[in-house]
């Protein structure tokens, strides 16, 4: 695997901002949802560690589950919108606050693909949590509800976001500069 | 929700000490997997706050894959029957070093079923990191090569370890005084 220092073209949020921004987010939700339950839905893989860190911060009871979503078609680009379920939740959500966590967003097809499927489910409330939002990249209308940071349009990896599933572990969130980057073989 | 100080009978393992022992072991890994092709898999959904945490510390090239699995008949963590694959890994695991990492390990059942069927597909190696250990509840022998703690017999909660799906984000690992906790509605 090649050393990340070889292709890092800048660290876009280090540590303490995330760290500080993410106890923030916690916070705010813990207030929107006051007197209230909330079922935590983290999408895999990329939202893991936003979700571990975030939920550490909430003050407010809370259960988790996890989904995992591919999308039909070859390629990131080439995706039809249509996204393929690997792994449902295990929680019936009629009825209850959900709140989705998601590391990235960026075209949102992803994203309104989910929300759409899980509203027919009926949930009394459903909200939106990303760390990062790549807006200039936006193709569909979502409404993001709480926003860690809004990010250039600029390929990034680090706290658990990968390039080709290496450096999720990364404690800060970097621009890579793909010219320079070797994929590992 | 009941508040975790209403029932807690003592913090078995503070935060510190859990932080301590996470870093200890990930430069154990670092020692033993330099140079190696290291997978990590993580089962869903107790292990992932252990799984984050430790990850920020693993310094060799890794990558990160996960599995879901339910017990059939009712009753997952009493069950000693077999195991319901709800999310295969994304990652051809052959002539990989695998490494499994689990909250905690009781009976071994469920480590035992999954440990057999990983090896039917040849890694190179395949281990197991568990945070916990409850020794006195195993009925399954597993070799386990990365332990965090031996812990006694006893209802633990915290740290990614659930009570009916709550309680997952407090930092440190609690024992339950069963006689004080009212399960949810």
């Amino acid at each position: 695997m090649q050393d990340y220092h070889e292709f890092i073209d800048e660290v876009l949020v280090d540590e303490k901002a995330i760290e500080t921004r993410v106890a923030e987010l916690g916070a705010q939700i813990s207030r929107a949802y006051a007197g209230q339950e909330l079922l935590i839905v983290c999408l895999l893989r990329g939202g893991l560690t936003f979700t571990a860190d975030l939920t550490r911060h909430l003050t407010i009871p809370h259960t988790l589950d996890c989904m995992s979503l591919s999308s039909y078609g070859v390629g990131h680009y080439a995706s039809s919108g249509n996204v393929r379920v690997n792994l449902d939740l295990m929680t019936n959500i009629e009825g209850l606050n959900v709140l989705l966590v998601e590391d990235i967003v960026d075209s949102g097809r992803t994203l309104a693909h989910v929300l759409h499927m899980l509203k027919t489910r009926e949930p009394k409330s459903l909200q939106v949590c990303v760390l990062l939002d790549k807006k200039y990249r936006r193709e569909v209308p979502v409404d993001v509800d709480y926003v860690g940071f809004d990010i250039p349009d600029k390929y990034v990896f680090g706290y658990g976001i990968d390039i080709d599933e290496h450096y999720r572990h990364l404690r800060f969130i970097a621009s890579a500069d793909m010219k320079k980057y070797k994929k590992t073989p | 929700m009941q508040d975790y100080k209403d029932f807690l009978d003592e913090i078995l393992i503070d935060e510190q000490t859990l932080q301590t022992r996470i870093k200890e072991l990930a430069e154990e890994i670092n020692r033993d997997y330099n140079g190696k092709d290291l997978l990590l898999i993580c089962i869903l959904r107790g292990g992932i706050v252990f799984l984050v945490d430790l990850m920020r510390h693993i310094t060799v090239p890794h990558q990160l894959d996960f599995m879901a699995v339910s017990s059939y008949g009712a009753g997952a963590r009493q069950s000693g029957g077999s195991v319901r694959l709800s999310l295969d890994l994304k990652t051809d695991i052959r002539s990989k070093d695998v490494l499994l990492v689990e909250d905690i390990v009781d009976s071994g059942n469920t480590i035992a079923y999954v440990l057999e069927f990983l090896q039917t597909r040849q890694p190179r190696s395949l281990k197991v990191c568990t945070l916990l250990d409850k020794k006195e509840r195993r009925e399954t022998s597993i070799p386990i090569h990365y332990r965090g703690f031996s812990i006694p017999n006893k209802f633990v909660f915290g740290y990614g370890l659930d009570l009916d799906e709550y309680y997952r984000n407090l930092p440190f690992i609690a024992v339950v005084d069963l006689k004080k906790y009212q399960p949810p509605s």
